[in-house]
């Protein structure tokens, strides 16, 4: 599997830098522009106020300049041209400092929409979109998850439909992380009701200030609002707004699918870096609470940490298998997102039996409460968001086992009967 | 069938996985495994010699005492021999040879003789943990008390693996100045071996009682006290990796009968395995196989390779597999049904040997308050 957009070898690159020299002024230039990241982080995401985007874009147009962005991005898209390592050093060296953070848009744009558009983008669309992107101008969140489609995501209802040389899209989208201070959504729409459902999909670039977008916030278990619901009102797009094939979506899903699962470890997870010592966030709760040197707090901190530490050891298996077998990476991801929805919940309920009581009513600034409280209520996020756990044991069940299908009533006839025929579903299988 | 421990390969690896499974299929397969069980035999001494020349013995060993590793970290290998050894439930001499090899290897050249022999398939050699201060666990604990230059050692220690046709035991017990460990010939006077039965009939377990057993100065292994502690903190996690690597190849073969079994058995006029409440069982049960499977090769990698964090992480495997263990075997037998209870079919040995494994160099338990011991420390 070639990827024309990325450089695979450096050594290509007859202007590539020794690794070292690289990697020094790559230091010099960290501690010459960047300021040292706070330790804490904040109990809450909380919003993400336009301050805080203009002040993010600045920061990522300064490191665009200088050329620590899109390391890996070939030169004709805006970035380096170089290879994996150097990207690895960069991050390495700029450790401990300040980087830009979009909050969750800028997970999206930077982990799933910028690789699923290099592997499937047509060149024209990535030399208008990339460089922006790279430079902080066009922040992209996905238009995946509707009202009526979530796991099912291929039985997406929004519509785009052909009308001379315009597209004009219609219907909801829903659950799209920090839509309300993104620049464009990544949206997936039916471009044909005639053809089974897989077959009838396309990916459009959606300029959310286009006329005929409508966002709104969705307040949630946590009172943050960081998740909004698109409503698209014949919303005008062009050809050049489409990312792979018309009709190709599927294909193109299956791609971002792997990026969307191979996060990991979802919220109040243990970070993806090794931390150093034993759980040191239960560790800290525990210590704040007063219960580092109860027997039983300690048992469910070493219990927590057994998990923790099997759950970056899956990671690195996964990665080596994926090496192995790269036709199952999308598949194989699906492990990784699974362990978080089955590991996640508990942990949240283990942190919550050490805070005690002081979990669930804490004086206002008391950050460990707060958030140990916040974490419980968010710990199901990865066991639903992003195809929920179900989704990701049938994948697993069906893809990696080999285990036989469930009988399916939906995915041989044209999506328009699949949805007729739902109505008056009687639990035999198609033509029984 | 590999239980492929190791996602990711050498040649060199790949070539003693290989060896070590074909040699497993030909000489001891599952069909032998029972025979032996039944009659509570022991692997002859064929089995022992073809298998220290396959490297079984040596991984552990430096070069100039006849051993040396496949990948340049032969815990990792021994590991991934653990596993395709786990997987056909052989029994030993492995873990406690490699232990007591592991052991002398730290040790110089003060017991090189003895300890090329062990590497050859010459002779064997397990080892007697008692508990010892903490370090170690195990059910009885051994004392010694100081005599002239040496020792003379008193106690009893249950669940001894691999004692039968050892020459040798190397004890670790309870010394005046802390841990100390001695080498004890098997037929020394005061030395009782006592085959029990066990839940697991795959493997043969032994209570060892030393009565006033005489270890003189040059059966002493390490320097006694502290510098004994820290090696015994050293080779517990080493058990317990080698260990958790034989569970984790009774898993997978555990998990991977089941999964045929899902395929083939019908029910409702389907293969079972198309139910979504047999299929999700299995795939969480492989989410926990596959866990398992990269938390000991990543004990074995950071351990073999004396990383900071080696001792850590052999603890939190061995907690992992010994409770992932037996829900593995658990969920399988949900999926086997009936024919599960049967002495005919297979799925009890895996069951009782991951029952008996999750006690063996520890629990679950003992393992998690290592852990929790670590905390604050920092």
């Amino acid at each position: 599997m070639t990827d024309p957009s990325t450089d695979p070898s450096p050594a290509g690159h007859v202007d590539a830098p020794p690794l070292d020299d690289y990697r020094a002024r790559a230091r010099a230039w960290v501690e010459a522009n960047l300021e040292r990241a706070p330790q804490t982080r904040p109990a809450r995401g909380g919003d993400m106020t336009p301050q805080a985007v203009t002040e993010a874009r600045a920061l990522q147009r300064r490191l665009y300049d200088a050329g620590y962005v899109g390391i890996t991005v070939a030169r004709a898209y805006g970035g380096q041209g170089l290879g994996p390592e150097y990207e690895r050093a960069f991050h390495e060296e700029a450790r401990g400092y300040r980087l830009p953070d979009f909050g969750i848009a800028g997970g999206t744009t930077f982990g799933v929409v910028v690789p699923t558009m290099l592997a499937h983008a047509a060149p024209a669309f990535l030399r208008r979109h990339i460089p922006k992107i790279l430079a902080g101008e066009e922040l992209f969140v996905e238009f995946f998850s509707e009202p009526d489609a979530g796991s099912d995501l291929a039985g997406v209802r929004s519509q785009a439909v052909r009308d001379g040389e315009r597209w004009v899209l219609s219907g909801s989208k829903i659950w799209s992380s920090g839509a309300y201070y993104a620049d464009w959504g990544m949206c997936l729409a039916r471009t044909n009701w005639d053809v089974p459902k897989h077959r009838g999909l396309t990916w459009f670039a959606v300029p959310i200030a286009a006329k005929g977008v409508t966002v709104q916030r969705i307040r949630q278990i946590t009172g943050d609002a960081e998740f909004c619901q698109e409503f698209f009102d014949d919303v005008e797009l062009t050809d050049d707004d489409i990312i792979g094939g018309v009709g190709d979506g599927w294909t193109v899903t299956q791609t971002m699918l792997i990026y969307e699962r191979g996060g990991g470890f979802g919220h109040g997870g243990p970070a993806r870096q090794a931390p150093k010592g034993i759980a040191p966030d239960l560790v800290e709760l525990a210590r704040s609470v007063g219960r580092l040197d109860d027997p039983t707090a300690r048992d469910l901190i070493a219990r927590a940490h057994v998990d923790d530490v099997a759950r970056r050891a899956l990671l690195a298996r996964l990665g080596g298998r994926m090496r192995a077998e790269p036709g199952q990476a999308m598949h194989l991801a699906s492990y990784a997102k699974l362990a978080s929805g089955v590991f996640d919940p508990p942990r949240a309920n283990l942190a919550m039996r050490i805070g005690g009581s002081d979990a669930v009513a804490w004086d206002d600034g008391d950050e460990a409460g707060a958030r140990t409280a916040n974490g419980f209520l968010n710990s199901r996020f990865m066991s639903i968001a992003g195809g929920t756990n179900e989704v990701q044991r049938n994948g697993i069940g069906e893809r990696v086992l080999g285990l036989p299908r469930e009988p399916s009533f939906d995915s041989g006839k044209p999506f328009r009967e699949v949805l007729r025929d739902a109505r008056s579903w009687t639990g035999r299988p198609a033509g029984g | 069938m590999s239980v492929k421990l190791l996602a990711f390969a050498t040649p060199e690896q790949e070539m003693l996985v290989d060896t070590t499974a074909r040699f497993i299929e030909k000489t001891l397969p599952l069909a032998k495994v029972r025979e032996l069980a039944e009659s509570a035999g022991n692997p002859d001494t064929d089995y022992v010699q073809t298998a220290s020349s396959l490297g079984w013995f040596g991984l552990l060993v430096d070069e100039a005492h006849g051993g040396g590793s496949a990948s340049g970290n032969g815990l990792l290998d021994a590991a991934a021999v653990g596993a395709e050894r786990g997987a056909v439930l052989q029994p030993g001499p492995f873990v406690g040879l490699n232990v007591v090899a592991h052991a002398l290897s730290a040790d110089g050249p003060r017991h090189g003789a003895l300890l090329e022999r062990l590497v050859a398939g010459q002779t064997r050699a397990t080892w007697v943990a008692g508990t010892v201060g903490g370090l170690t666990p195990g059910p009885g604990e051994i004392v010694a008390r100081s005599d002239g230059d040496g020792y003379v050692v008193d106690g009893e220690v249950r669940l001894v693996h691999d004692v039968a046709g050892c020459e040798t035991l190397l004890v670790s017990a309870l010394g005046p100045g802390g841990p100390v460990q001695v080498l004890i010939g098997a037929d020394a006077a005061g030395v009782e071996v006592r085959a029990l039965s066990g839940l697991d009939v795959t493997r043969r377990v032994c209570a060892v009682r030393l009565r006033g057993v005489q270890a003189r100065a040059d059966a002493v292994v390490g320097v006694p006290g502290a510098p004994t502690e820290a090696r015994l903190r050293q080779q517990l996690a080493v058990a317990a990796v080698l260990c958790a690597a034989e569970s984790a190849g009774a898993m997978h073969t555990e998990f991977e009968t089941a999964l045929e079994y899902a395929k083939a058995r019908i029910a409702f006029g389907r293969p079972i395995g198309s139910f979504q409440a047999i299929k999700h069982l299995l795939a969480d049960t492989s989410l926990s196989l596959e866990m398992a499977k990269g938390l000991v090769a990543a004990a074995a990698e950071a351990l073999g390779e004396g990383r900071p964090d080696g001792i850590e992480l052999a603890h939190a495997a061995k907690a992992f597999v010994a409770e992932r263990g037996v829900e593995l075997a658990h969920a399988c037998f949900q999926v086997f049904g009936g024919i599960g209870y049967t002495w005919e079919h297979d799925h009890h040995l895996f069951m009782r040997r991951l029952a008996a494994d999750a006690v063996a160099f520890g629990s679950a338990d003992w393992h998690r308050g290592r852990l929790a011991e670590q905390i604050g420390a920092d």
